[in-house]
């Protein structure tokens, strides 16, 4: 089972794997907590070391679904059949439900990735296929289901390449996120005008003036911090206004932690990482987009996908989501109506960038726009920086929210 | 209590089935003294899992219910300030000097304990749950890495208080925003999944020891079938529990189309559900059996068109 010596070597050796192949966040401190929990367990029983050392090294959903697949490859490293074919049977024994989800996937209806709730069941000890255990998971598994089809066939497309931003760029990007008011925290601060008496500090105070409570000391809601979403879309038709979205993305990121980016074409794809590198002034090039570049427009199908997989975590009353789409979707109009409804009632705006707006008479009769206008909160083209500049004055938040 | 096996034994004895992965985990918590940080969806007993564990442990739980705004006051300490202001009034005429004052104002006397500060002042290691701490905001997960960290917790007034035991920490988040690195990196981390289909029906006699073995399989396959759909509000196992006891105060010896109809509200919480459902009631007429022809049109949310002509072949 241990393909070297003494079990810290393997523990080393292994930890070392994690962090090269998966992206695992694993120091010293984990390597010290892992040898002595293996102290307390049955080392002999390989499922317990699984169990044992699973909690310590990761530290995600992603990362535990990682596992696995990782600790199989790492002390049984023999012929992949063996054991890829236990799997199998594995994942076959789970019943009916699980073959019914396969189903669903091969009509490419409900893709069966990790953050989906039909295989977060497996997710506490169950074997995973390989295709599911990559470091990236949870971002990538959508790709496998939805990118069966493609209303428009992509041909073989350059990645695209993350622009670095002016300094006009951040400075209106600075303005934006400033800007745009989602209300007060439920927190209470120590300020010199509030609306609550702050008990604590008055008497602090008090202590001064021998008791007397002379000057009263007051609490008030500071202004939440908005989140933001930004998703764009890159299928071909967007052109050249596709990577001006990027370019928002990227200046957007430069001032604000609190922002999610998203490509789709296709098929939906989590870029926030590649964007906050090149906002800190990596170059960048986001790879392995596949059906979430350059492709047709399935606008509804990747919204509604966003919304399954990430709505939970990242949309809120305090969020602005940005969708920088032309609006030509191929799909069901119902299917973005839908998921344009879902946004607007969880989010605190939608911004909609659409750069044909800008086209003389310009009118949103495309079918997707039809569908999706009622939902949109500020509609505008952004195609230079004064007009992103514009933006931080014209971005409407929703009362209440 | 030292081993998984042990701790599954103690767990099931109070009706709580863990699988070996989660009592692996909690293993290595109480043998490392680390906090674990419990992910997992809705109604998968992240919080009930803390409870069984004080109990087990024979040890108090503290609650700690994080929420929107919840500052480190709330959860560390706050000062007794109506009993301040009247033992301040009283002492004006005392003589004592400012100074003595002031430190018998803010001593232990007149300090009101919160759950932080109460866990790690205790004599004996109690069980600190910190519920849904991703409703707390950033802010507050700073403040909580302080304590994680260090086991110790600094008031001016008062200095730095060190905790005598470290408590059992369990930590539960519903992921409704992402959680720090630096918290994560603190704690262990363990994601408890939806039961599968034969430990729930374990689940369902522990926890609703006269259920028919028939109506537990029935229920839950139900819920595998559910749990795979595309709902906006994904049933767990309280909902499973919720219906067994519905469907048991209903002396019913089987779940059929007519009951399922009458008694799905018990699982589905979203109305939108009902339709999502109803698309994909197929799935469910075999586990059903062969008698499902035809819903109960009064019952709410299932359609009639149920089973008439359109029985799906059974999934192989």
């Amino acid at each position: 089972m241990y393909p070297f010596g003494t079990f810290p070597e393997n523990l080393a050796a292994f930890a070392d794997a994690l962090r090269r192949d998966h992206g695992f966040r694993v120091g010293p401190g984990e390597l010290r907590d892992a040898a002595h929990a293996i102290d307390v367990i049955d080392l002999s029983d390989e499922q317990a070391v699984r169990h044992a050392l699973r909690p310590i090294l990761s530290s995600t959903l992603a990362d535990t679904l990682a596992f696995d697949q990782a600790f199989t490859t790492f002390f049984f490293p023999g012929p992949a059949g063996v054991r890829q074919d236990r799997m199998a049977s594995t994942r076959r024994e789970r019943g009916p439900g699980a073959e019914g989800r396969e189903a669903d996937a091969a009509a490419a209806s409900h893709a069966p990735h990790p953050d989906d709730v039909s295989v977060e069941r497996n997710a506490g000890g169950g074997p995973m296929t390989p295709s599911e255990s990559t470091d990236d998971a949870v971002e990538e598994a959508s790709l496998f289901a939805p990118s069966t089809y493609s209303p428009l066939e992509a041909d073989n497309i350059e990645a695209p390449e993350l622009p670095r931003v002016a300094r006009a760029w951040r400075d209106a990007a600075r303005v934006l996120v400033r800007r745009v008011q989602v209300g007060v925290t439920r927190r209470w601060q120590p300020a010199a005008r509030g609306r609550r008496f702050d008990f604590r500090r008055t008497l602090r105070a008090s202590l001064q003036t021998g008791g007397e409570a002379l000057t009263a000391r007051w609490l008030h809601r500071p202004r939440r911090t908005p989140r933001f979403v930004v998703l764009v879309d890159g299928s071909r038709s967007m052109g050249d206004d596709a990577r001006r979205a990027l370019q928002i993305a990227v200046a957007m990121a430069s001032v604000t932690m609190r922002i999610e980016v998203f490509t789709f074409s296709t098929a939906l794809r989590r870029v926030t990482h590649d964007v906050r590198r090149a906002a800190a002034g990596e170059w960048r090039c986001l790879n392995g987009l596949e059906h979430a570049w350059a492709g047709g427009t399935s606008i509804g199908g990747c919204l509604r996908d966003f919304l399954r997989r990430f709505g939970e975590r990242t949309v809120g009353r305090d969020t602005v989501i940005m969708i920088a789409s032309d609006g030509l979707d191929v799909g069901e109009p119902e299917t973005l109506r839908d998921a344009m409804r879902e946004l607007h009632r969880r989010s605190a705006s939608v911004v909609w960038l659409n750069p044909l707006i800008e086209s003389l008479r310009y009118e949103p009769t495309a079918s997707g726009m039809r569908a999706a206008r009622p939902f949109i909160d500020t509609f505008v083209s952004v195609n230079d920086v004064a007009a992103f500049a514009r933006l931080a004055r014209v971005v409407r938040v929703r009362a209440g929210a | 209590m030292t081993d998984a096996a042990a701790i599954h034994d103690h767990f099931r004895e109070r009706g709580f089935i863990v699988d070996e992965a989660f009592a692996t985990a909690l293993q290595i918590m109480l043998a490392l003294e680390k906090p674990l940080l419990v992910e997992g969806p809705a109604g998968v007993g992240k919080t009930e899992s803390a409870k069984v564990l004080a109990d087990v442990l024979g040890t108090e739980l503290i609650r700690l219910q994080c929420y929107e705004g919840l500052d480190a006051m709330a959860a560390l300490y706050e000062w007794n300030y109506p009993r301040q202001m009247l033992h301040a009034r009283l002492s004006e005429t005392d003589g004592s000097s400012l100074e003595e004052r002031e430190a018998y104002m803010f001593s232990e006397r007149f300090l009101l304990k919160r759950p932080l500060l109460d866990a790690i002042t205790r004599d004996r290691p109690p069980v600190l749950l910190i519920d849904e701490v991703d409703r707390a905001d950033e802010a507050f997960e700073a403040f909580l890495l302080e304590v994680l960290g260090e086991w110790q917790v600094t008031i001016p007034e008062l200095g730095t208080i060190r905790a005598a035991h470290k408590p059992h920490i369990i930590l539960t988040s519903n992921r409704t925003r992402e959680l720090s690195d630096a918290l994560r990196r603190r704690c262990l981390f363990v994601w408890l999944p939806y039961p599968s289909l034969a430990q729930e029906i374990e689940i369902l006699h522990a926890r609703v020891p006269d259920l028919s073995d028939r109506i537990a399989q029935q229920i839950a396959r139900i819920m595998e079938v559910l749990r795979g759909l595309p709902l906006r509000k994904t049933p767990g196992v309280a909902e499973s529990l919720d219906w067994a006891m519905a469907l048991m105060s209903m002396h019913r010896d089987r779940l059929d189309a007519s009951t399922l109809a009458q008694t799905l509200a018990c699982v589905v919480k979203v109305h939108e559900d009902h339709a999502v459902i109803r698309e994909h009631q197929a799935a469910l007429a075999p586990i059903l059996g062969e008698a499902a022809t035809g819903l109960d049109p009064g019952g709410y949310g299932l359609g009639t068109d149920f089973g008439v002509g359109s029985v799906s072949a059974p999934r192989g």
